[in-house]
């Protein structure tokens, strides 16, 4: 167990220091592994690890939504969703902000990456709020929080990550996170109004907007819930995986693209492969990663030291949940989503499952507490976002902004843990 | 320094070569796994008539992409990293810091590259194949091996020139 400690705490340091999270954790396992069984095993291992998570078709599901999501970002269909939301709910108080919510959650249920809904609503919804007044605080706020929706609403890289390591099916995962994303954007839009019914003048009224304009954006949103629901409601109703899904979204993301203006060129086309290309090679370094950790960490015998302590203490399931959610919260302040799920998952994997926990309601749990980790300081990645999007706007407003999103979330994260159903409730129905 | 500029000039054109190359190889790739995906699904619940071996073609493809992609990332040195201290440690030395980071990486990435050709050598000799298509698993493996053998290329090049201060170290390519 010694070794797996020694090896948590040179990994710790490595990303501390600024080394790539990817080659840091890939290395320490190797070497970690090396020291357990010899360099001859090691190289073996990762030899087979990583060629076999390259050549994994299930895992295609991750190129696939990244280009989606790329295809969705580069059709401007953000302000459309903005629009809507927008004529929806414009005339109430504060909203603006609860129009940015609920366009982050459209925006988030076809992009899927939370840094780019942060990015792009920045740069729609805020223009629009600056000119109505609204509070620096309030506007940069909702949209840092919103861009956190990304991951919780499927399709979701940080699900799929969780899906691979724990082996649970990745459809069952996308499914039970549809409930805990819808209750999580009526809890940002709870959280709007009390923020308003506080502090009135941080969102004056804004104005109805123009016929044509509601217009034209409904006939903008209209295609991308078709997506979504083709995407979704194929894998929830057992029609396709969610690998075959990936692909479905993605042409029909290219589709709404093409019949935007976008894409008419083979340049534009090689841009959005570019950035897939790049994103998925980011993810999968950092997954190779994982798994060669993952084999060294199960060596050391430390999931099964846990496993015993869980004996020993007579932890319940929940009281063992509850356990690595704190742990989970403490990461989030340091670590993005994918790091956690790396470094968390399988030293309680075995733990876990002797305890009966259900595997799919803890990967929503485990994904809800790293959005917290998102917004929440030191490193609170989509407030840097909206920093780098907003360079005039504060970094302390946007973190003033998002605490009573950070409490929103907190109450999803204590509902989700008290009541399992509103994750398991959707996955169970198709089972 | 009159005998670097050249060199810089050089690396950045071969620097600039791969990346292109990488690019564009990519870019064909994601869209056959796209377009092969998509097909297979239609055709197997509008026409009951998949592609046959569609999940081996999509499988190598993906190996192909992550490995195309990480030639770019590389050179770009876009990885992901925990924001917290490295500006602070960094501000001691810069440059200690920088040749001690991109070491690691390069040394992590030959790792990498490494048993990725051992993989293709000893399927070759075990003369492995898929099940479906029985496409020699060599061509993969080797494929890949190749790939991440020229990233660590495109990487130790992306480190020199960044290294030696030229600011146009990271490449853009024709997309960007």
């Amino acid at each position: 167990m010694t070794i797996a400690f020694v090896g948590f705490g040179a990994l710790l340091l490595l990303c501390f220091l600024g080394f790539r999270v990817g080659f840091a954790t890939l290395m320490v396992g190797f070497v970690g592994f090396a020291y357990l069984r010899g360099g001859g095993a090691s190289l073996a291992m990762v030899g087979q690890q990583v060629f076999d998570d390259a050549n994994n078709y299930n895992l295609s599901v991750i190129p696939l939504f990244v280009l989606m999501g790329v295809f969705i970002y580069r059709s401007d269909v953000s302000s459309d969703l903005y629009d809507s939301a927008y004529s929806v709910l414009g005339q109430m108080k504060g909203g603006l902000a609860l129009a940015t919510v609920l366009a982050c959650g459209g925006f988030s249920a076809v992009c899927g990456s939370t840094l780019a809904t942060a990015a792009t609503m920045s740069k729609v919804a805020m223009p629009q709020m600056k000119a109505f007044n609204y509070s620096d605080k309030l506007a940069a706020g909702t949209i840092a929080a919103g861009g956190t929706l990304g991951i919780m609403i499927p399709p979701s890289v940080p699900l799929v990550i969780y899906g691979i390591i724990a082996e649970q099916d990745i459809s069952q995962l996308f499914i039970a996170g549809i409930l805990p994303g819808i209750l999580l954007v009526a809890l940002f839009m709870l959280a709007v109004m009390i923020a308003v019914r506080i502090d009135p003048d941080a969102a004056p009224p804004a104005e109805q907007l123009s016929a044509q304009r509601r217009k034209k954006a409904r006939r903008g949103t209209i295609p991308v819930l078709i997506l979504f629901i083709v995407v979704l409601g194929g894998i929830y109703g057992s029609v396709f995986t969610a690998t075959e899904a990936s692909g479905i979204g993605a042409i029909g993301a290219a589709m709404i693209a093409l019949s935007r203006g976008h894409l008419r060129s083979l340049t534009q086309w090689r841009v959005c492969f570019v950035e897939t290309a790049i994103t998925t090679s980011k993810i999968f370094i950092v997954l190779f990663g994982a798994v060669v950790f993952a084999q060294f960490i199960n060596l050391s015998g430390l999931p099964y030291d846990i496993l015993d302590f869980v004996d020993d203490a007579q932890l319940s399931p929940m009281m063992l949940v509850l356990f690595i959610t704190l742990i989970a919260l403490l990461m989030g302040m340091v670590f993005e989503s994918i790091g956690i799920l790396v470094l968390l998952v399988p030293v309680f994997l075995p733990a876990l499952s002797q305890a009966g926990v259900d595997m799919i309601w803890f990967g929503i749990v485990v994904v809800l507490v790293t959005e917290i980790g998102l917004i929440t300081p030191p490193i609170g990645m989509n407030a840097f976002v909206v920093k780098s999007v907003l360079p005039d706007v504060k970094l302390g407003d946007i973190f003033r902004g998002i605490t009573p999103f950070v409490v929103a979330l907190m109450i999803g994260l204590v509902l989700v843990l008290t009541f399992p159903s509103i994750a398991t409730l959707l996955p169970n129905t198709v089972r | 320094m009159s005998q670097t500029k050249p060199l810089q000039a050089g690396l950045r054109a071969g620097l600039q070569a791969i990346t292109n190359t990488l690019e564009i190889l990519s870019s064909i790739i994601i869209a056959i796994m796209m377009v092969l995906t998509f097909v297979d699904v239609i055709g197997r619940y509008l026409f009951a008539s998949p592609i046959f071996g569609a999940n081996e073609m999509i499988s190598a493809l993906l190996a192909l992409a992550i490995f195309a992609g990480l030639g770019i990332t590389n050179a770009r040195d876009d990885h992901i990293v925990v924001e917290l201290l490295d500006q602070r440690i960094r501000r001691i030395s810069p440059r200690a810091y920088d040749v001690i980071i991109q070491l690691f990486s390069i040394i992590a990435m030959t790792l990498v590259a490494y048993v990725l050709l051992d993989m293709a050598i000893e399927t070759l000799h075990q003369k492995a194949r898929t099940f479906v298509l029985e496409i020699p698993l060599f061509a993969v493996a080797g494929s890949v091996s190749a790939l991440a053998a020229l990233s660590v290329i495109s990487q130790v090049i992306g480190v020199y020139l960044r290294l030696t201060g030229d600011q146009a170290a990271t490449p853009s390519g024709g997309a960007q």
